[in-house]
């Protein structure tokens, strides 16, 4: 295998592939990348055997060959190269030769045939849906992901495919954030599956603005195609618990908030919230909301909002990160945010189909 | 048990309901079950997962405060729903089964017995033959036969066994029938929590109103002089309500010391059953059984091997066994003679030591009646020596292997005559004096230790 590539390509190439190479060093061969040298493209894959992913590059290829070679040295490697013209060469044994300006150097890589191949998806559920849509989809949802492995089947994001609609869930037992996407796809197409935490932070990475996206639904797995790049997954085994029981089914009172400002005076009311109880409390009043926050021993803090709010007075209280989580991830300017009593969650919602449920915090005093 | 824990949720649920929103408690709780109850455990029922999730996350909190407040102590929460591992499809099994599903599910534990302890998985033997005939009768016929069978015997030798048995046939037979089994220290500790939180009345409502009461190692009553009382009320009530009752104590009622005259003659009222170490045949038959119920395979001569070299009580040989078998998955190594028994160096070396000498019983004995031990061999006879001596001989005769002849040598040079004698002359007291015969198997039983 020989070819010729730019620095700026070659390092674009593998910085859509290497977050998935496994740190894990069970299997050497995972921590390679597998370079495909054919026609004008050289394409590149990697796998954990849970996630893979391939992208490809132009070049200009002399001799086409397969190898693999470590991705993270191969990485730093080409990082640091002078020049911006770089020769790549690799012989019988999968040594690699790299050459750039001055710097020369060589690399021991693993056959080919060592690497395991990405699945196939033959009769898999074909849904073509636009990247821009995934992309705010899985933002508005990703951050609620629960970290707590004992419940496996919440470490992911459900993609639920339901009468031309695609629902995205994801949720930790404390929150819960919810997304629809409209969506057209015939009736046998319809689905529920957990895309794991990997997967879509991978995914999330590679989406863009523009073009489009095909999601291939295999039995165990899923590959998103965006055209120059493919992401396969396997599928989190379970059943995604029902969550529209957690959803409250009405709201006493409804308050508008402009977000950003929300945002900044939570953030900056959070910084006197104790690490032990974690809390921040919203106190309602006609027109206005008190934001406070105290720890003992320490200080407190208080910012006032002013809200068109008619309610009865009462206070509630939240986790201060996990109703900041959905803020910083929507764009809109306006959320209203919707409350029975301090001790039933708040709902925040927005004019697009998007829900995110929150659990208060009990009040001590 | 179905309504004990419905009982039990309406009572939790009315302590959780002022914790909780109106809307959470219906949105989470009013589809939650609780299907067992243990004294450290509520298992409840939920729809799904998200019941779970959500509830342990968020309400968990006021639940264990409900908790709390309704049963006085902290308790384990588990979740079980369909469709989740392997207790909730066995669960699900059972409900298919019958209607008593929940209570089939939580049998052993709710009673407090262990499944395993059954008559099938016992090993009949000329040691245990009349112990586990009057059990089977009783198990078959509760009240009708023998109220109440007193099973007495050493450590391992399968008393709780036969009392679990009992409980277990009798409840198999007839769900409905309330068998209650408890050891005397729970009982004791039952009873002093009444006293202490003044609730006798339900003290006394769960123990007299079992259809079948099992007490195990009824001896730690002794000198426990108010649930001595308690208990006779307890017996009492029950045997005129013939209502079955089987006890098991480490030796015969009347050697409990400090147990009140009235409890020793109730308890011998019935059938008092004796438990002896099993021969040789019993403990192959035992070790095969075991085996076979833990899939093991050993040779003949090991089985010949442990048979022979542990007599005492049957958990140790259990033990053993399994000492042995677990080598031998373990290492892969063939088993040899010379590898069992450094394997089982620690408990051989234990039973050897319970092979009483002739001059271990002369040092027991002489101390015991403060004599000294040159006494034992003396021709010295005035009483206070003569009949210490003969006490000792008739021990001898019980405990050792030793002939009249091999006895009566160790005894300073008596003929075999003079050992025969002694023999015979203990016995006779012993049954005319209750005082001799407990200070005989006192100093018996410390002479097993």
């Amino acid at each position: 295998m020989k070819f010729t590539v730019t620095k700026e390509k070659l390092l674009e190439g593998l910085q859509q592939v290497q977050n998935v190479v496994s740190t894990r060093t069970t299997l050497p061969i995972l921590s390679n990348v597998l370079l495909q040298a054919n026609g004008k493209e050289v394409r590149l894959t990697t796998t954990d055997l849970d996630v893979g992913v391939r992208g490809s590059f132009e070049a200009d290829v002399e001799k086409s060959g397969a190898t693999t070679l470590p991705a993270r040295r191969l990485f730093s490697i080409i990082r640091e190269l002078p020049s911006s013209e770089i020769h790549f060469d690799v012989d019988g044994k999968n040594t690699a030769s790299i050459r750039s300006g001055q710097s020369f150097f060589k690399i021991l890589g693993l056959p080919e045939e060592e690497f395991p191949p990405l699945p196939k998806f033959e009769d898999a559920k074909v849904v073509t849906m636009r990247q821009k849509d995934l992309r705010d989809g899985l933002r508005k949802t990703s951050y609620a992901i629960s970290t707590d492995e004992t419940r496996y089947v919440l470490n992911g994001v459900l993609f639920s495919f339901k009468e031309n609609k695609l629902t995205l869930v994801a949720t930790d037992g404390r929150r819960l954030a919810m997304v629809d996407i409209e969506l057209e796809f015939p009736r046998s197409h319809e689905a529920d599956i957990i895309v794991p935490t990997k997967a879509v932070t991978e995914l999330q990475r590679l989406l863009s603005d523009n073009g489009d996206i095909k999601v291939s639904m295999g039995s165990n797995q899923i590959a998103f195609d965006l055209n120059n790049t493919l992401l396969v997954s396997k599928l989190i085994e379970g059943n995604y618990p029902n969550y529209k029981q957690v959803i409250p089914s009405e709201a006493k009172e409804r308050v508008t908030l402009e977000r950003e400002t929300f945002l900044n005076s939570l953030r900056r009311v959070s910084l006197l919230a104790s690490d032990k109880s974690n809390s921040i409390k919203l106190n309602f009043s006609k027109n206005n909301i008190d934001i406070t926050a105290n720890t003992p021993e320490v200080g407190e803090a208080k910012e006032s909002l002013p809200v068109a709010y008619k309610g009865r007075d009462f206070s509630i209280a939240f986790n201060p990160e996990f109703l900041m989580a959905p803020l910083r991830a929507l764009t809109e300017d306006e959320v209203y945010l919707d409350l029975i009593d301090e001790m039933s969650p708040g709902v925040l919602k927005i004019q697009t189909p998007f829900l995110y449920v929150l659990m208060p915090m009990r009040i001590s005093s | 048990m179905k309504d004990k824990c419905a009982e039990l949720w309406q009572r939790l649920a009315a302590a959780l309901k002022p914790q909780v929103s109106a809307d959470t408690f219906k949105r989470w709780f009013s589809t939650v079950e609780l299907v067992d109850a243990t004294d450290t455990r509520l298992t409840f029922r939920v729809p799904n997962n998200i019941y779970q999730f959500w509830i342990e996350s968020n309400h968990m909190a006021a639940l264990q405060a409900a908790i709390m407040t309704a049963f006085g102590a902290p308790r384990e929460v588990k979740f079980v729903f369909p469709g989740n591992s392997g207790e909730a499809r066995e669960e699900a099994v059972v409900s298919q089964r019958s209607e008593t599903s929940d209570e089939t599910k939580s049998s052993g534990s709710a009673l407090g017995l262990n499944p395993r302890n059954t008559f099938e998985t016992f090993v009949v033997g000329p040691n245990n033959e009349i112990a586990h005939a009057a059990s089977l009768a009783v198990a078959q016929a509760p009240a009708r036969t023998y109220n109440p069978l007193f099973i007495y015997g050493g450590v391992g030798l399968g008393k709780t066994h036969l009392m679990q048995a009992i409980g277990d046939f009798v409840w198999r037979k007839k769900k409905s029938t309330k068998v209650l089994y408890v050891s005397s220290e729970l009982f004791i500790n039952e009873f002093i929590d009444a006293i202490q939180h003044s609730n006798l009345v339900k003290f006394r409502k769960r123990y007299r109103q079992g259809d079948l009461l099992l007490i195990d190692d009824i001896q730690f009553l002794a000198g426990k002089e108010r649930s001595q009382e308690e208990f006779f009320h307890t017996f009492n009530t029950l045997f005129d309500g013939h209502k079955q009752i089987v006890l098991s104590s480490d030796r015969p009622a009347s050697e409990i010391a400090n147990l009140e005259k009235r409890l020793v003659s109730r308890f011998e009222w019935g059938l008092t059953a004796e438990l002896q170490p099993p021969d040789t045949e019993t403990r192959m038959a035992i070790l095969r059984m075991k085996a076979r119920a833990m899939q093991i395979k050993l040779s003949d001569e090991i089985f010949q091997f442990l048979a022979n070299r542990i007599r005492s009580n049957v958990r140790r040989l259990e033990g053993a066994l399994m000492r042995v078998a677990s080598f031998a998955s373990l290492s892969g190594k063939e088993l040899t003679h010379d590898v069992v028994e450094h394997l089982l160096k620690d408990i051989l070396q234990e039973e050897a030591r319970h092979s009483i000498t002739i001059e271990q019983i002369q040092r027991r004995v002489a101390e015991h009646f403060d004599l000294r031990l040159a006494d034992m061999t003396s021709k010295r006879r005035p009483a206070n020596i003569a009949f210490p001596r003969q006490v000792a001989m008739y021990l001898a005769r019980e405990l050792t292997k030793a002939s009249l002849n091999e006895i009566g040598d160790a005894f300073g040079g008596r003929d075999h005559g003079t050992v025969l004698h002694a023999c015979k002359l203990v016995r006779k007291r012993m049954k005319e004096q209750d005082s001799l015969r407990q200070t005989i198997s006192f100093i018996d039983s410390s002479l097993q230790r």
